[in-house]
């Protein structure tokens, strides 16, 4: 019978309810009651964060191990053993010992993922002992259980929104098909037991991502949006199936609880090849720079605001684009093998959240705004994810506030972005700020929920995102008392001129810790500047909206609410109380840690900073205007620079459209005159025979009678010279 | 050479059928219709000489040489006239020696229904499709023959090896007093099988082509072919009615 | 009955088979090309009733019968047949109507066909097919 609390009996369960969804709207949905194809999208995903709330307070625990404090007090020394060592020996001979240190203390208790396997997929070689063996395997521990509980608590209000939002549209049901279809390939790339399966959602996302983003296939920029999102992603994911294969070639398994929790494997391969990973690291974060927007992969994501407004919230803000965060947490255990990766990993997060935020300055159009800020937020993850590069000891916050992070933008982001759709609905689709103003009065709701994710994630005192970006600048400020050597030696072609740039970690986190507190100032700046741009000033409405603009119907108001408030407080509850921390400390593969204290000094600068923020953006925009006109006339170049999102589109098209495109047409003149020609050869010669045999074909029925006449005369004669015996 | 003067007899009327036929074919210049009458007249006594000789029995030999000759000439006639409604014409005629011959052949029946059906329907039929089609006179078509030539060649090639096939072994000329040659060539014993109906064929010639014989023959031994042939011609009929145009749609 | 009223039959029924072998195959008027095909039936009939007498049974003459079923439903039908043809083109031509070849390739025989003058549109009320191969003609190029 069904038990709940057996994980093979609720695994399955959460990615196929929305599966059925899809299916039921593909074959019935889209005919019958077109207009209700929302009903089994929005029950089928309440089925399954029902299922996700359940897998995260009762199933997952109970692969859990409690640590009681002798367990800690080992790790504790472990740690302390690994940092004298961090901190004594050079970099090449730490490798082989750390891992030594923390395997011991993992290995005595370590939690343990729940999983089952449905069937097996791919299997290649006999069936005792596969050379390749790839069973579409379930495998929940609690990331996985964090991570789902997001993404169908999101889901759910999403879909409960677009259904007010998308009321009237002739593709209803489709759009309803592709939401079911994108939380079924969600729910499985974060369930996913192996790294191929793992990969195969993480292509099906994408390819949801695709048809969301074209959802109005007839616009062409949709469906050029949709076209470049898809070809970006395939660079990133060119990347990612590489990694893949190298861990194959490496580990002859992809399956993550083989991969992950038996690190003694691990360390054999570390002795012998101790750059392995930081190879494999490079190529899983590829596709996560492809995936998750990273620098320079980063500008299909506000191209992708193209999609409806619901798929930007979901896709492109709270879910998809965080995979990639997910994927390189998911592989931490790689990660802390790899110092290098991580700085690098670091060092990207810090350029993306930097270039962002300067593009996100100056923009006009309200998603695009939100979709830089998030490309900004997604460049903190990384960034936190990247600090443990100063030690492994920080590895475990690493993950921790990176997917904290993750989990309170997800909401706030969310909200924002449900806001501005509800802005476009009551302002008849324009988006551009510039036309519309004073919307406070007029549309009520959506003024409080904007607010309030706009606080949230300005990093206002006590709000969401004041706890979890906090918790990112304290970890990277953690990681500049890093004091390991590091030298870049710059090699001048055709010459033998070389520079070497020497650094230490330290130096390099406080770079990244600079970057960091300056996007934080402009994510208070940009997100309030949209803000001000949008509620405050005289009331002005675009023509479009018609003569009475109205709020949110019920539809989109209630999940916009609840989503308001859940980005007010949701970082309060589970930031500074650890609930989160803990929790997710219970990953299997992640090597213990302690809790970092509260860091009074970046609290305290990043209130200033976020407080900061607003109060520039409310002068410029609200107090007195036309500072905001000066600057903009005075600093002109700056602000196209700013506006065209540094130029990276241009140069994009620049040096790497155009060439492939001379490229094509060089293939296309090859094609057209010399493959056609020789074909056009092999064409002609049946075409020659025809030629010569069409005459006897002419259709005139006496030429055929003349034929059988010549037939008969010819069998009579032949038959009359043999019976004379003479002729 | 040898070959073709041992048979001259057949090659010469066979050559002059030809001319005459080929003579006659439509053109666009008009040619001696007289001239190629005549030849073609050569050509009829020319074989009445090699392999038509008289049987003996005055009164059938002058009918058969009449019908046969009117059926032939005006055969010959009906392919090589210019107006369509001439050669309908010719084709009654044709129909009728045929007609002629059938009562030589003791099937008085036989004869009067041909004509009734094809003197009295298909011809008359022919000719009222060819006077409403053809109201302004003649077409171009219809002066100009297709692959003249080669069809005139390869037919009388065709006729030829058949009459060198009945000189040969058909009994002709004195050669089928051999009997066995004859059998080659005609079996005297293909009868059908005879039931509880039929009758002993051959019993009495005069009665040969009567109606009773006839008749009984039909509804015993070719029942069910009967009545598969009048299934025939009630499908022709409502093919014949489904396939003609309607006359609120066209013009005829 | 003596043989050679036999053969004499068979020899005159050949002639007119051939007869109507060459009406068949040099005519090109319709009608004149089903009237072939009767006098070639004709000399047919004639063979099977003189064997009929040959042989002193009524079985000749019985198949002349059904020959003569036959061609009349033949008949029936050809003029029916050629009643329709006729209406679509205006003209008996049999040339008219050896049209096998898809309509942008040239014809390459039966060179002596001349379309009567009197037609406006042959084709106006057949059924038009795409070609095979070639690229079929948008309607908005056509308007």
């Amino acid at each position: 019978m069904f038990d709940w609390l057996k994980p093979n009996d609720v695994l399955w369960l959460i990615p196929a309810a929305p599966l059925l969804a899809c299916l039921w709207i593909v074959v019935v949905g889209h005919v019958v009651r077109r207009q209700y194809a929302h009903r089994p999208v929005v029950v089928a995903i309440a089925i399954s964060t029902a299922l996700s709330y359940h897998l995260l307070l009762n199933v997952v625990p109970t692969g859990f191990v409690e640590r009681d404090h002798g367990a800690h007090a080992e790790t504790a020394a472990a740690h302390e053993h690994a940092e004298h060592v961090d901190s004594d020996t050079p970099a090449d001979a730490e490798h082989p010992d750390v891992p030594e240190a923390h395997t011991h203390a993992a290995d005595a208790s370590g939690p343990t993922a729940i999983s089952t396997t449905l069937y097996e997929w791919i299997r290649i070689g006999s069936e005792a002992s596969p050379t390749l063996s790839i069973p579409v395997k379930l495998r929940a521990d609690a990331m996985t259980a964090l991570m789902l509980v997001m993404v169908t608590t999101v889901s759910l209000l999403v879909a409960v929104f677009a259904s007010g939002y998308m009321k009237g549209d002739p593709g209803y049901p489709r759009f309803f098909a592709s939401i079911a279809l994108f939380v079924f390939s969600m729910c499985m790339l974060v369930l996913a037991g192996n790294f191929l399966l793992m990969f195969v959602f993480w292509e099906a996302v994408g390819l949801c991502s695709y048809l969301l983003i074209g959802f109005w296939f007839k616009k062409p920029s949709a469906a050029a949006a949709a076209k470049k999102a898809f070809v970006v992603n395939r660079i990133g994911d060119f990347g990612f199936i590489l990694g893949v294969f190298l861990i194959w070639v490496t580990f002859d398994t992809l399956d993550f609880d083989v991969l992950f929790a038996n690190p003694l494997a691990i360390r054999a391969i570390v002795s012998q090849q101790p750059e392995i990973f930081t190879f494999i690291c490079m190529l899983l974060f590829v596709g996560a720079i492809g995936k998750s927007a990273q620098f320079p992969l980063h500008v299909w994501l506000p191209d992708a605001m193209e999609g409806p407004t619901p798929v930007s919230a979901l896709i492109h803000a709270a879910t998809m684009v965080t995979a990639g965060v997910y994927l390189v947490a998911r592989c931490t255990p790689f990660f802390i093998l790899a110092p290098k990766a991580q700085m690098f990993v670091a060092g990207i997060g810090a350029v993306t959240a930097l270039i962002a935020a300067i593009t996100a300055l100056t923009q006009y159009d309200l998603k695009r705004v939100l979709a830089y800020s998030t490309v900004s937020q997604l460049g903190y993850m990384f960034m936190a994810l990247g600090a443990a590069g100063a030690g492994t000891n920080l590895a475990t916050l690493a993950v921790t506030f990176a997917m904290f992070h993750m989990f309170t933008h997800a909401f706030f982001k969310a909200v924002l972005f449900l806001s501005a759709g509800s802005v476009m609905h009551s302002m008849g689709d324009v988006i551009d700020m510039r036309r519309f103003s004073g919307l406070r009065s007029v549309l009520p709701i959506t003024h409080i929920t904007f607010l309030a994710g706009a606080l949230a994630l300005a990093g206002f005192p006590l709000l969401s995102g004041f706890w979890s970006k906090d918790e990112i600048l304290s970890i990277v400020f953690e990681a500049t008392k890093g004091t390991q050597l590091h030298s870049i030696k710059v090699m001048f072609p055709f010459t033998n001129y070389h520079w070497v740039i020497e650094f230490t970690t330290g130096t390099y986190y406080t770079l990244i810790l600079g970057v960091g507190l300056l996007a934080s100032l402009m994510t208070a700046f940009y997100t309030f500047r949209a803000y001000f741009m949008t509620f405050w000033g005289e009331q002005k409405f675009p023509e479009e909206a018609g003569h009475h603009p109205h709020d949110a119907p019920p539809a989109m108001a209630i999940p916009l609410l609840i989503l308001g408030v859940a980005a007010l407080i949701v970082g309060g509850i589970a930031g500074p109380t650890h609930l989160y921390g803990n929790y997710l400390a219970q990953t299997p593969g992640l090597p213990a840690g302690d809790h970092l204290q509260p860091n009074m000094l970046m609290m305290g600068i990043s209130s200033v900073l976020a407080i900061l923020g607003i109060g520039l953006a409310y002068v410029c925009y609200v107090a007195t205007p036309a500072i905001a006109r000066d600057m903009k006339s005075s600093m002109s170049p700056l602000h196209a620079f700013s506006q065209s999102g540094l130029m990276l589109d241009y140069l994009y098209l620049r040096f790497v459209v155009l060439p492939l495109r001379l490229l094509a047409q060089i293939a296309e003149f090859f094609d057209r005159w010399v493959i056609d020609v020789i074909v056009d050869c092999f064409g002609f010669v049946p075409g020659l025979f025809g030629a010569i045999l069409r005459p006897i074909h002419s259709g005139y029925v006496q030429n055929y009678a003349m034929v059988m006449l010549i037939g008969l005369v010819v069998c009579l004669v032949s038959v009359l010279r043999v019976l004379a015996g003479t002729l | 050479m040898k070959w073709s003067t041992e048979n001259g007899a057949l090659l010469v009327p066979l050559a002059l059928g030809w001319l005459a036929i080929w003579w006659l074919l439509p053109r666009e210049k008009g040619r001696s219709r007289i001239l190629g009458g005549l030849i073609g007249v050569a050509a009829l006594l020319a074989l009445q000489v090699t392999l038509l000789p008289p049987a003996g029995n005055v009164v059938r030999d002058g009918m058969f040489y009449l019908f046969g000759g009117a059926a032939i000439l005006s055969g010959g006639l009906m392919i090589t006239d210019k107006n369509p409604v001439f050669a309908a014409l010719w084709f009654a005629v044709s129909t009728l020696s045929v007609c002629g011959l059938f009562l030589v052949n003791s099937a008085p029946f036989l004869s009067a229904a041909t004509i009734i059906v094809y003197a009295g329907a298909i011809v008359v039929t022919f000719l009222f499709v060819i006077m409403l089609a053809q109201q302004s006179g003649a077409a171009n078509y219809d002066h100009r023959a297709v692959q003249p030539v080669m069809a005139s060649v390869l037919s009388f090639v065709l006729l030829g090896s058949l009459l060198f096939a009945l000189q040969e072994w058909g009994g002709i000329d004195g050669k089928a007093s051999d009997e066995a040659r004859a059998n080659q060539f005609v079996s005297l014993e293909g009868t059908v099988q005879a039931n509880v109906f039929s009758q002993p064929p051959g019993t009495n010639k005069a009665e040969i082509g009567s109606m009773r014989v006839l008749g009984r023959s039909l509804f015993s031994d070719y029942l069910y072919v009967v009545e598969l042939a009048g299934t025939v011609l009630l499908i022709a009929t409502i093919g014949a009615i489904a396939i003609a145009p309607r006359r609120s749609q066209g013009t005829l | 009955m003596t043989s050679t009223a036999l053969e004499s039959q068979l020899v005159v029924g050949a002639i007119l088979f051939a007869l109507g072998m060459i009406g068949f195959l040099t005519r090109r008027n319709l009608i004149l090309i089903v009237l072939s095909t009767e006098l070639m039936l004709h000399g047919v009939s004639l063979n099977l009733t003189a064997f009929g007498r040959y042989h002193g049974n009524p079985q000749g003459q019985v198949f002349t019968i059904f020959v003569l079923t036959i061609a009349a439903c033949e008949a029936g039908l050809a003029l029916s047949l050629i009643l329709t043809l006729y209406q679509r083109r205006k003209s008996l031509d049999v040339f008219l109507w050896g049209n096998l070849g898809e309509e942008d390739l040239p014809i390459l025989s039966g060179g002596g066909a001349t379309p009567p003058s009197k037609v406006v549109d042959p084709n106006a009320d057949l059924p038009h097919l795409i070609p095979a191969g070639a690229a079929p003609k948008s309607p908005a190029t056509k308007a």
